[in-house]
């Protein structure tokens, strides 16, 4: 226990900074004005995360195999590569650059008082220590998604190559770096690492929205606050610790990473900066290989954010445009787009990238889900607190409106098209579920919210009559307060279920051992069984394999016809059509439910009853 | 860049990392321990040895935190033919292999296994052909 935990905790420096250390040298030197130190050990992260992601793919199409050894080599490489590159462009012609003794407008940025370091450490803190609560109870790897996932982590594990995932509902970027630590340190899948990976990228996720925010306002207050609305308010609702326990991998990810490449387009496009246009494209390549939903997401965010800022600056839309080319037709972005398509066409292509995912994702909603969110559903979904501070934010920047500067546009445009896509997503010609759309109002919200009290504290400073300034503030917070950490009491009531989700386990061991899996066929219930997603990694034979029943409203949907015997075999197994899915499919074994569907099973003269614990019960058709 | 300038930038990022290290410390062995089928748990498993098959070889696993004695009847269809218990040991499994009168059976039948301890019944049966 105590050696994998030592070889894990090993393992994230190797795999989630080393690699992007380096990159970050080859691009920025040691010591930059353009970015601190406080971003730069930020970015490194997201920058490790992408190269292993686009390491593993090119040794996938070259087919090496995937292996411990393979990897750690590759990301030596890497780091060697890197420091090659920071050795023949700054030790060469820019040693003046790398000794400046200046104090950098960068540094200025992230050089925070006692005061507010005191602050944000309070923060992270309760940030951490709220998750940490939270996920103690859940730690167990049984949730629904991450089960799903972890089968294709072992998948690679086992094959030494990359899948084929057949549906398009599973991105290789939420596969890659679980099965390099695997590989790497060798701890196992069903363990607590995957849970803890993303508690990782959750925490990191607080500090990119940080970056952002600083750049975005420059002001300090901004930032600090930013630790604790993006950090301590809702901190296990979705998609924070709801998100890491559930294993919702794509989007934890994508959370942290929509806020690098807002970030990178922002300083590209404010500091006319090739590099940055670069990292642009870098980061959103990254993005697409981990997420469709969040790079889908992304896409209409930055078309908006670009779309507002030449609306509000009309008579000058050509200029901008052209200034925009003259950005980005420089050679690094040119590099990073070439490298970007290069990896799309010849080393892989996402499992979601054709026409049929395409279409399902666009056009008019075609469900009830995803008519868009009532009002009252976004409150309840980003928070009351957080809603009232983000409509906040928005009364104050817009009364220090200035549309030349690229601030408003990025802020308001983010914010205007996530709600629209969350309320309306008609109006986008967007069909995708909208609760799905409002988990990330939180980003532009969490923006806005910091800004609102920095600013409101500014003008608390600066008022002449400050009593009913300061009572507002005063009754603002403890509703923010209030209200934000409501959600946080939930992370010490929640009861675990591990013995249910053990009992699981050890039925799926049973069958793993008892069964052939090239013959028999075997049917569980995902409805009122605990931690039944796991199943599957106990035979490592299929995606698909057990069969599971799935939740009862999927069954009905009014796009196109489902199948049904997974759920009458086990809903009414005496029936005609049961009796007919059971000879189709060859199902003849159930596990099911010991207290629910087990007492019913128990009736049938058909089965046999041959494993009973107190939640699980095993039958076979005779 | 001085030292002065980064020093709160480098509280704040070894802080956190710090937290983390802890965080990780604390989950990765609540995690372990509780991957167990015996910490903190109560229950019992019995089933057939080999499901696919006409024999009754059965197990009983005991994951009830202590030491426990199980009593088990045999019914072939609705009539007892075997009645015994045994103690099994903490985390403990014991193979239990029934010798069945011959005689007593005619081919088709359901041959039921109750096992008790204390108030809880746990049952499985085979119909065999």
């Amino acid at each position: 226990m105590i050696l994998d935990l030592i070889k894990f905790i090993l393992t994230i420096p190797f795999v989630l900074i080393l690699p992007g250390y380096f990159f970050s040298l080859a691009v920025f030197g040691r010591s930059n004005e353009k970015i601190s130190f406080f971003e730069r050990s930020v970015l490194v992260v997201p920058f490790s995360l992408i190269l292993v992601d686009l390491a593993v793919l090119t040794l996938n199409r070259l087919h090496v195999p995937i292996r411990g050894m393979v990897l750690v080599g590759t990301i030596l490489i890497i780091s060697l590569v890197g420091f090659i590159v920071y050795q023949y462009r700054f030790k060469k012609g820019l040693k003046g650059v790398e000794k400046s003794e200046k104090i950098s407008v960068s540094e200025e940025l992230f050089n925070f008082s006692f005061w507010q370091v005191i602050f944000i450490l309070i923060s992270l803190v309760l940030a951490v220590f709220i998750r940490v609560a939270y996920l103690s109870d859940t730690i167990i790897p049984s949730s629904t998604d991450l089960g799903h996932h972890m089968y294709w982590v072992q998948n690679i594990v086992n094959n030494g190559s990359l899948p084929t995932y057949g549906i398009p509902d599973f991105i290789i970027g939420e596969h890659i770096i679980f099965a390099v630590f695997n590989l790497i340190s060798g701890v196992e899948v069903m363990t607590a690492f995957p849970a803890l990976i993303l508690l990782f990228i959750n925490i990191l996720g607080i500090f990119t929205l940080t970056i952002l925010v600083a750049r975005l306002f420059k002001k300090k207050n901004a930032t600090t606050l930013s630790f604790f609305v993006a950090g301590v308010l809702y901190a296990v609702s979705a998609p924070q610790g709801k998100y890491i326990s559930g294993g919702v991998v794509g989007n934890i990810i994508g959370d942290m990473l929509i806020p690098v490449v807002l970030y990178f387009l922002y300083r590209a496009l404010k500091e006319r900066d090739q590099i940055f246009a670069g990292l642009f494209v870098f980061s959103f390549l990254g993005l697409l290989y981990t997420h469709h939903l969040s790079a889908f997401v992304l896409i209409f965010s930055v078309v908006a954010v670009l779309f507002i800022y030449l609306v509000l600056n009309i008579k000058r839309a050509f200029g901008i445009i052209s200034d925009w080319l003259k950005i980005f037709l420089k050679p690094v972005p040119i590099i990073f787009l070439l490298l970007a398509a290069f990896y799309f066409l010849f080393i892989y292509t996402p499992s979601y990238f054709d026409k049929s995912a395409v279409s399902q994702a666009t056009g008019e909603p075609s469900k009830i889900t995803r008519t868009g969110l009532s009002l009252a559903q976004i409150e309840l979904n980003v928070g009351s607190a957080r809603l009232l501070l983000g409509a906040l934010g928005i009364v104050l920047l817009i009364l220090s409106f200035k549309p030349k500067k690229y601030r408003y546009s990025f802020v308001l445009g983010w914010t205007l098209v996530l709600f629209v896509m969350a309320y309306k997503p008609g109006w986008m010609y967007v069909n995708i579920p909208s609760d799905r759309i409002g988990n990330y109002l939180f980003l532009p919200l969490t923006v806005l919210s910091a800004y609102a009290l920095a600013k409101y504290f500014e003008m608390l400073r600066r008022s002449s009559t400050k009593f009913f300034a300061a009572a507002f503030l005063y009754t603002l917070l403890f509703f923010v307060i209030t209200n934000g950490l409501a959600d946080s009491a939930d992370a010490f009531k929640v009861k675990n279920q591990f013995q249910e989700a053990m009992e699981t386990f050890h039925s799926a061991q049973y069958l793993a051992q008892a069964t052939d899996s090239g013959k028999d066929v075997i049917l569980k219930d995902h409805v009122n069984i605990y931690g039944d997603s796991w199943y599957k990694l106990f035979f490592m034979k299929d995606y698909k394999y057990p069969l599971s029943r799935g939740n009862l409203s999927r069954y009905d949907d009014p796009t196109k016809p489902r199948e049904m015997c997974t759920r009458d075999m086990i809903s009414s197994p005496q029936s005609a059509e049961a009796s007919k899915c059971y000879s189709e499919t060859g199902v003849n074994y159930i596990a099911v439910n010991a207290q629910i569907e087990g007492k019913s099973f128990e009736t049938y003269p058909d089965f046999s009853k041959v494993y009973g614990s107190n939640y699980v019960s095993i039958f076979k058709r005779d | 860049m001085t030292r002065k300038n980064i020093m709160s930038s480098k509280i704040i990022i070894i802080t956190t990392l710090a937290l983390l290290l802890v965080g990780f410390s604390v989950l990765f062995i609540v995690e372990a321990r509780n991957h167990n089928f015996d910490y903190k748990k109560d229950w019992v498993a019995v089933y057939f040895e080999n499901p696919r098959d006409n024999s009754l070889d059965f197990t009983i696993e005991n994951h009830q935190g202590g030491k426990a004695t199980y009593g088990y009847k045999i019914f072939i269809d609705e009539a007892k033919t075997i009645e015994s218990e045994i103690e099994i040991e903490k985390g403990a499994k014991q193979k239990i292999s029934p010798a069945l009168d011959k005689n007593k059976l005619n081919g088709t039948e359901k041959i039921t296994i109750v096992v008790s301890n204390k108030d809880a019944e746990y049952k499985i049966y085979k119909n065999i052909q």
